[in-house]
């Protein structure tokens, strides 16, 4: 059983079309990636799954079946308007949130106290939670999202205002949530944030799906035949196998597009042999971003 | 335990813990006690229990009736009346300070009703009036006892209307103050409540807190228990007043044993609670809707503003209800559910409304506490997401949630 399908799901506001015939599922387990550019449709296609919006047509189903009261406590949602209630204190307001999926009183105030210990939290309490910075009421909404230990996790912008130390821990936590045997989908237009945490994305353009699939089937799908070069040293106009070199950045850093007869391995001989140090070398495959581009320049849409 | 009872229970205490409510619920009964304390002091300041004089050079005085003056409030010492018979002894004790004026009555009163006051500050008004009635009561005391007895208290006007029995003794005082203050009370309810309910469902756009709450609640439950929750914040904060002022009127009773003759009219009690109800579920789901059309608490309060000018309306228009009961004019406002709580009250303490219009004005009520109830519904699941954008009547009756 799929712990979440998505048939043909359609919906317009207006005059505008905010989805058009987007399918998907999501497996049990798994980390999938809802991916896009901002205003692609994402957030209304969380918000249609999670039952806040009907869809205009097609269906969904979560768990097998259409949405219950009683599944909403077996989902932890982190919306995109990340919100608490401002005028209480923090403690107060996590065990409301914490009460109204379905946890006991003394149940609640276990697991909170030890999710704002983990997250350093717990000297903060007692604060109104207004007089709390943006990163710890962020820490705040993710303990509201996880704490009544739920089997989907659907986490909108999941990277959104949060610093490289807070980006890295909710990375942790999502891995860590993952190999409890939770599913996870994450919602962002931060392709490159994801692309190393997904098992499978569908990626969504101007309200249409237009790639679906395993990451690594995508990657392979689209992958050149080209290697990431790194030194120091200038590195010849031809080499045997270089159909054509560009710098990237300003690190040199290099790629290297090859014949396409030639392997990585050969080339890597022939730099070795031209007496080059090399600090790294990799066969480059794709970034989402690349794909992304990629892909919608192929298929003639236009990329906001 | 039930979800739809934890928010019921989150919203009312959230309001009735703050300090700020109980400074609320307080500061009326405390505000009214100051302007009465005020109203006594005054009068206890400005009350001087110095006795007066008076010559009488019109004989009227002569083999006077004792009159026992009235104090202002009960328990202070009534001014007494003492005779002189020259102006020079009158002065004199005036300016020994053992009278506070003297009054010289002219010779020939009856002609020319001139009366001189000779005081060095003008003595209070009560003092003259307490000195006219004992002069009157003289003037009276040759007549037939019932005769003077009549005179002197005056007449009491009572009021009938021409189709019905019903009628208002002018001296039953609560016949008056009660349609008038029952709508007092509820304006301020529904004041009240609605402003918190308004609070309750913008604050909960203001703080993006709302897809949280129906990924755990359903909207309908939750806009149940933001309504159920909320109204019984400004219903604490009624019957407290109202139990202040049980309070006060029991004392006032006291103070005023005038008042105990009055009798209160149970049906039109009963009759007043009846059309308050729907009103009360109307407005509220009122505001509750337009709490989710709008996106910020102040913009939100501007609006409410609105809907209090059609409930006060009949106080304007107060005349015309109670000396034409059964004009068109008040039977429209007696059936139009906007003014239809204030309106109908009033008109029922001074005539018998039939039996038609008011179960016509009652199921007008409910039907559109029940529109009111289905609109904010609707309302509600369209703009509960919605930000920044105000959401149009034409989107609340053509959109799909």
């Amino acid at each position: 059983m799929n712990t979440i399908e998505v048939n043909n799901i359609s919906k317009t506001f207006g005059s505008q079309i905010a989805l058009d015939q987007v399918s998907f599922e999501v497996k049990p387990g798994e980390i999938f990636g809802l991916l896009g550019p901002n205003g692609a449709g994402k957030t209304t296609c969380i918000r249609i799954v999670l039952d806040i919006f009907k869809p205009d047509n097609g269906s969904v189903k979560i768990f097998g079946n259409g949405m219950s009261e009683g599944k909403k406590d077996q989902i932890g949602y982190l919306p995109e308007e990340r919100g608490l209630y401002q005028d209480i204190n923090l403690e107060e307001c996590l065990n409301y949130l914490a009460l109204l999926k379905g946890l006991s009183s003394s149940e609640s105030h276990k697991r909170i106290n030890e999710y704002l210990v983990r997250f350093n939290l717990d000297e903060h309490k007692k604060k109104k939670v207004k007089e709390l910075s943006k990163g710890m009421q962020q820490k705040a909404q993710l303990i509201t999202t996880l704490v009544h230990d739920p089997k989907l996790v659907i986490i909108d912008e999941p990277f959104s205002a949060l610093d490289p130390v807070n980006t890295q821990m909710v990375k942790d936590i999502l891995r860590e949530q993952r190999d409890l045997g939770k599913t996870i989908v994450m919602c962002t237009h931060q392709m490159h944030q994801v692309e190393e945490l997904c098992d499978r994305l569908v990626l969504i353009n101007q309200g249409k799906s237009v790639l679906y699939g395993a990451l690594i089937e995508v990657q392979k799908t689209y992958a050149g035949h080209a290697i990431h070069i790194r030194t120091e040293d200038q590195i010849p106009n031809y080499l045997p196998g270089m159909k054509e070199i560009k710098r990237l950045e300003n690190h040199h850093l290099y790629q290297v597009d090859l014949d396409p007869e030639v392997f990585p391995q050969e080339f890597l001989k022939s730099l070795v042999a031209a007496n080059i140090n090399i600090d790294q070398f990799e066969i480059a495959s794709p970034t989402l971003d690349e794909i992304f581009i990629q892909v919608v320049t192929e298929s003639g849409m236009k990329y906001e | 335990m039930n979800k739809t009872w934890l928010v019921i229970k989150h919203e009312y205490l959230k309001h009735v813990k703050k300090k700020r409510f109980i400074l609320a619920i307080l500061s009326l009964p405390f505000f009214i006690l100051l302007m009465v304390a005020i109203g006594f002091l005054s009068v206890i300041f400005q009350y001087d229990n110095t006795p007066v004089g008076y010559i009488d050079s019109s004989g009227i005085l002569e083999n006077s009736i004792d009159y026992q003056a009235e104090a202002p409030i009960g328990f202070m010492k009534p001014i007494d009346f003492i005779r002189y018979t020259d102006e020079s002894e009158a002065e004199l004790a005036l300016n020994e300070n053992n009278i506070q004026a003297f009054y010289v009555i002219d010779e020939n009163f009856i002609e020319t009703r001139e009366i001189k006051v000779i005081a060095n500050d003008a003595p209070d008004s009560s003092v003259n009036s307490e000195f006219y009635t004992f002069f009157k009561l003289n003037v009276l005391k040759d007549l037939p006892e019932a005769i003077s007895n009549r005179l002197m208290e005056g007449a009491s006007f009572e009021i009938k209307s021409t189709a019905e029995q019903k009628s208002a003794n002018e001296d039953n005082v609560l016949v008056f103050i009660l349609p008038f203050l029952a709508g007092f009370l509820f304006i301020m309810a529904v004041n009240i409540s609605a402003g918190y309910l308004l609070q309750a469902v913008v604050e909960e756009k203001e703080n993006r807190t709302m897809e949280i709450m129906v990924t755990s609640i359903s909207p309908t439950q939750l806009m149940t228990a933001k309504v159920i929750g909320n109204l019984s914040v400004g219903l604490t904060q009624l019957v407290v007043w109202i139990l202040f002022g049980i309070v006060g009127i029991f004392s006032l009773f006291r103070l005023f044993p005038d008042f105990q003759s009055t009798k209160i009219d149970f049906s039109f009690l009963l009759l007043t609670i009846i059309v308050f109800i729907p009103a009360f579920v109307m407005i509220a789901a009122m505001m509750a809707a337009l709490g989710a059309t709008t996106t910020e608490t102040r913009e939100a309060q501007q609006i409410a503003g609105i809907f209090t000018i059609p409930m006060v309306l009949p106080y304007w228009f107060m005349q015309v209800l109670m000396e034409k009961p059964n004009s068109p004019l008040s039977i429209f406002f007696s059936l139009f559910p906007f003014t239809a709580p204030i309106s109908l009250p009033m008109r029922a303490a001074f005539s018998s409304i039939p039996a038609w219009q008011i179960i016509i004005t009652i199921t007008l009520l409910i039907l559109f506490s029940i529109a009111a109830l289905w609109f904010a519904g609707r309302a509600f699941r369209l703009g509960m997401l919605r930000y920044g954008k105000k959401l149009s009547l034409k989107e609340i009756f053509t959109q799909r949630p």
